[in-house]
């Protein structure tokens, strides 16, 4: 809202400069956007304001707050000889030049209309200049008059050419299924039933409280005038407005509320500026059609709950000075005041936004902070909070940095990885503004394989990257953690020694994850369409109630996909992804809580160990979890018991025939009350060498 | 000074030997150094200044123990540079200023840091973490906090719509889960603030209650400079019999000075949101300037950094509670906004870019 300090001053006597006077709207929650110096004394303030307070888009609204900021009269609209802001209400009856007849009242409760007969060539000067001011270009004076009393009061009206509408007549009613209406912006719209409509015996002839038709546009020979001044129901306005997708000055105030009581005031105003500015006088009576009227809303406003709300006990005399000039006319009560919420003031509902008027006026600044007492001890977090934070601490220390990439991408990006979720394709948003923007993830995978690349395509070889956050399906939201990698596992040093990423890197990252929530996970051989095959599985839960589900998804992203991320197609891209919430659910209830440091610890042992190592050759396609289970069964029968198995070697190679490979395990026995004896762990080991001979043809080297 | 003669030579000889020996440092050693062998003030310098002085038939005799001295101390000075190089560099010697083997550490996302942060001072004022879904039901995010269907608020914020409902995913056996208040034509959306979940807390939770509400949020904006279709937020709520707009203040006090400096002041610009009445933006003192005006603050010595507000009484009737007993405040703080302010940021895509040489810069 454009507010013309001079104009404003028709309303109040402030002396206080434009500078100082912005401040102070500011202050009581009107945001200046700008202020420009206009002429030579006079200033334009630019000041945005909230959807609440429709009345303050006018200066009369404007000049209501700057009264009562500064406790100075306003000057209020009026048909007294002299008054500053005159009125000319002509008499209410029955119009013998045009019918009016409202057949819809629940969308338009008030309609008020006046015949006038015009002459609309130019606007005087000082209508022009002030429009002009406010950023308003002048048309003609009868479009000009209307736009002035806009700006000034606050409510939208429209003329009609009389001559042009037919019947003559004025319907307010629904616009028909398919109705066409060119309005005034030259464009043919389409309405429908749900939209109300100004007709005349025939047609639309405006879009009620949005814009007017060109049909019936006043012109420079128009003669006679209808004077449209109406309230119509703020939902429908804001609906036909945004269907449209036509937003106009009269829409942004309908659909906000407008005063009931305005359309009188508004067509008293306009006959009494266009008598003065020589524009044309009112021919017979104004017809109102306002068959339920309604009553301004009493509130009351308690002394004690105003203290306590804001904290701060407020002068009587403050709130009476303050409630006095915002015109709710207060009158003291045992307990505080009772006021009347003037029909302006569609926000004022209920004795909080009382609170609000006097708290804004009183001052915010003027309240001294105090600190509430803490009633109770804090209760835990979420415990997503701290499981997210001991993830975080863990990804970091195995050298990755966290991510945050979008949690909506293009569909294409996302189609390659799809299969990382089960089953269930992409959800798409219904709104989105751009295709980069279309569905969203199911997957953080396709965020963080295009996060890699663009660190590529900024020269930065090795990247390891992770994010925790939301994947979305059709069978709802879930957590997931993810990781991306790619270039050497370790910075390279002077020493030698660089490796690249690979496989087991990441799985290590995911069992580490997985030592870290005490849930035990599998990983099995899978095929996915993103992943290279034999480079690719599958995370399962290993035990507990949800055994066997799948988890996650660990492997090599396949050079078909990293081409059409933009990352060279001969890298290596390792990823991973966990259902978090699916992991959590795995731990089954009853689980010890991981996040806190209650764990019973086990005596150390007070027996020496004995180590043993163990080379066989086996089948190169037995995988090497099968071949554990076998070793740790074999060793659960034997005399010394079998605490540790670790591979530490697997070779191909000189020795090794062919589709078969050695693997070297060590094996560590240990007895909580014995110290072992040579033929114990000799036994133990002949047992375990016999079976892994029997169940995988393995031979001893 | 010992007058030069014979004996003198063989003093200052056993001496400066004297005092190598007991150097702790090469620093020490050369400092004794000079003052034997220096230029100016050293015993040379002055046996040196004895010959210029000397009546002229000394000359001669004074400038050959001069000389003698000279280069006997620079011999000494040259054996024990050589056994000090040998005594610290023996065989097979590292060469200690080649870079070590530094373990890998990650970095937090700059989000996180300022999250963690956040959480951590709210903590400790007595404020607990929650957590809600990101999908949310139009109840949730729109109605319960006072913006009924065709609610002009509900543009102010534009929303992304999902083209049909999902499921409840892994809020489903979360007691606070939607509850089907909303009616069959709601509609879901991804959350445009993180309010919805004060209100799944009030459901489930009487009074006293004090929490902080963190998460990605997301609003129907393009990719620019300063907008973005998705952010982050810290919302907090306090509800109890007596919560007042200056215990608001006070709290809003206490995290600016935690977060941004230990001088901060808070104003309350009076503002409008659905959910409370009143309500204020939150502005702090500029810290950066300490309110003389600077870039940051746009010269107005004031930076805006979230939304505020006592909770408005038809949320309180949404969730059930008795809207005269209890009174609370409300507050949203964006993070990016944070992390913007605090470590000069210019660009809210850097973000989202997840540019190692940007994520390197901040904190482990």
């Amino acid at each position: 809202m454009r507010l013309l300090v001079s104009w404003l001053r028709d309303f109040v006597d402030v002396t206080a400069s434009p500078r100082e006077m912005a401040g102070r709207l500011e202050l009581c929650g009107f945001e200046v956007a700008s202020i420009e110096a206009h002429g030579g004394q006079d200033a334009v303030i630019d000041l945005e304001v909230t959807a609440n307070r429709p009345d303050c888009l006018s200066v009369i609204g404007l000049a209501r707050e700057v009264a009562t900021a500064y406790d100075l009269p306003l000057a209020l609209p009026s048909a007294e000889p002299g008054a500053r802001i005159a009125l000319n209400p002509a008499p209410v009856g029955e119009s013998s030049r045009v019918t009016v007849t409202v057949e819809d009242d629940e969308l338009c409760p008030r309609y008020a209309a006046v015949v006038a007969e015009v002459r609309n060539d130019r606007s005087p000067s000082w209508i022009a200049e002030r429009l002009d001011a406010v950023g308003i270009r002048p048309i003609s004076a009868i479009v000009d008059l209307t736009n002035y009393v806009l700006i000034e009061l606050g409510h939208p009206t429209h003329a009609f050419d009389l001559a042009r509408l037919g019947g003559p007549e004025i319907r307010v009613r629904r616009a028909r299924a398919g109705e066409m209406v060119t309005t005034l912006d030259g464009i043919e719209r389409r309405l429908d039933p749900d939209m109300l409509v100004i007709a005349d015996r025939d047609r639309a002839q405006a879009v009620a409280g949005v814009m007017g038709a060109r049909a019936s546009e006043v012109s420079s020979a128009t003669r006679t005038v209808v004077f449209e001044s109406a309230c119509f129901k703020p939902a429908s306005v804001r609906r036909t407005s945004k269907r449209l997708g036509l937003k106009t000055e009269a829409s942004a105030r309908f659909e906000r509320g407008a005063d009931i009581n305005a359309p009188l005031l508004a067509l008293a105003r306009i006959v009494a500026l266009m008598e003065q500015a020589g524009i044309g006088q009112p021919l017979g009576p104004l017809v109102d059609r306002y068959p339920s009227p309604r009553q301004p809303l009493p509130l009351h406003l308690r002394r004690q709950r105003l203290a306590q709300l804001l904290g701060a006990p407020v002068d009587d005399a403050v709130v009476e000075r303050v409630l006095s000039r915002l015109g709710l006319m207060p009158a003291a009560s045992a307990d505080g005041w009772d006021v009347v919420a003037p029909t302006c003031r569609v926000d004022l509902l209920r004795e909080v936004d009382l609170i609000e008027e006097v708290g804004r006026h009183y001052g915010f600044d003027r309240i001294e902070p105090t600190f509430p007492v803490v009633p109770a001890p804090v209760p835990p977090p979420d415990v997503r909070v701290p499981r997210d934070r001991l993830l975080r601490r863990i990804l970091t220390a195995a050298g990755l940095s966290e991510a945050v990439t979008f949690s909506f991408l293009e569909t294409d990006a996302a189609q390659a990885f799809v299969a990382a979720a089960e089953g269930d394709g992409l959800v798409a948003i219904a709104n989105p503004l751009s295709a980069k923007f279309e569905a969203l993830r199911s997957s953080l995978l396709p965020g963080l394989v295009d996060a890699v690349a663009h660190n590529r395509r900024h020269g930065r070889r090795d990247v390891g990257l992770f994010e925790i956050g939301a994947r979305f399906t059709a069978g709802g939201e879930t957590r997931g953690v993810a990781v991306a990698w790619t270039g050497a596992a370790a910075p390279e040093h002077w020493s030698g020694g660089s490796r690249e990423v690979d496989f087991f890197d990441v799985k290590g990252v995911v069992e580490r994850l997985s030592g870290a929530l005490d849930v035990p996970l599998r990983f099995e051989a899978v095929r996915k369409p993103f992943l290279t095959p034999g480079r690719a599985a599958s995370v399962l839960v290993a035990e507990g109630p949800l055994k066997g589900a799948v988890a996650g998804v660990l492997g090599q992203v396949v050079p078909a996909v990293l081409d059409a991320r933009g990352l060279p197609r001969q890298d290596a891209v390792l990823v991973a992804e966990l259902d978090l919430d699916r992991v959590w659910q795995a731990r089954g209830p009853g689980a010890p809580d991981v996040l806190d440091d209650a764990v019973a610890t086990r005596p150390l042992p007070r027996h020496p160990f004995v180590v043993r190592d163990l080379s066989i050759v086996v089948a190169d396609a037995l995988p090497a979890e099968v071949i554990r289970g076998t070793i740790q069964a074999a060793g659960r029968g034997g005399p010394a018991p079998l605490v540790a198995i670790s591979v530490f070697d697997r070779y191909h190679g000189k020795g090794v025939p062919d589709g078969r490979v050695s693997l070297s395990v060590r094996l560590t026995f240990q007895a909580p009350d014995r110290t072992l004896t040579d033929a114990d762990v000799q036994e133990s080991v002949d047992a375990i060498v016999a079976t892994v001979v029997r169940e995988h043809g393995a031979v001893q080297r | 000074m010992t007058p030069p003669d014979a004996a003198a030579v063989h003093t200052e000889m056993a001496a400066f030997d004297a005092e190598l020996a007991r150097a702790e440092s090469p620093r020490d050693a050369q400092s004794i150094r000079d003052r034997y062998l220096g230029r100016k003030h050293s015993v040379v310098a002055s046996w040196m200044q004895a010959v210029a002085s000397a009546a002229p038939d000394e000359k001669r005799a004074i400038g050959r123990l001069a000389n003698e001295l000279k280069h006997a101390l620079e011999g000494r000075w040259a054996r024990f540079l050589e056994a000090a190089e040998q005594a610290t560099r023996p065989a097979g010697a590292l060469d200690a200023t080649l870079p070590g083997r530094m373990p890998p550490l990650g970095h937090r996302h700059p989000l996180t840091v300022v999250r963690d942060r956040m959480e951590e001072i709210f903590t400790r004022m007595g404020f607990t973490i929650v957590e809600g879904p990101e999908a949310e039901d139009e109840w949730h995010c729109f109605d319960a906090l006072n913006m009924p269907p065709e609610h002009p608020a509900r543009d102010m914020q534009d929303t992304l719509y999902l083209a049909s409902p999902i499921g409840a995913g892994a809020w489903a056996s979360d007691p606070s889960g939607p509850d089907g208040a909303e009616g069959d034509d709601a509609r879901t959306l991804l959350r445009t603030h993180t309010s919805s979940i004060q209100i799944r807390y009030m459901k489930t939770h009487e009074p006293p209650i004090r929490i902080v509400a963190p998460g990605r949020v997301y609003r129907r904006d393009d990719l620019d400079l300063t907008h973005s279709p998705m952010f982050t937020q810290v919302e907090g709520l306090a509800v109890g019999e007596r919560m007042s707009l200056a215990d608001l203040k006070g709290t809003l006090l206490a995290f600016a000075r935690a977060m941004f400096s230990p001088a901060a002041r808070v104003r309350f610009r009076p503002s409008f949101f659905p959910y409370t009445e009143p309500s204020a933006e939150i502005d702090i003192s500029c810290w950066r300037c300490e309110g003389r005006g600077c870039a940051m603050c746009k010269q107005t010595g004031w930076v805006e950094v979230g939304g505020s507000g006592m909770v408005h009484p038809a949320v309180f009737e949404a969730v059930g509670y008795d809207a005269e007993r209890y009174t609370g405040f409300a507050f949203g703080i964006g993070i990016e906004r944070v992390a913007i302010l605090r470590y000069q940021i210019d660009d809210i895509r850097l973000f989202f870019e997840n540019d190692v040489r940007f994520l390197e810069q901040f904190p482990y």
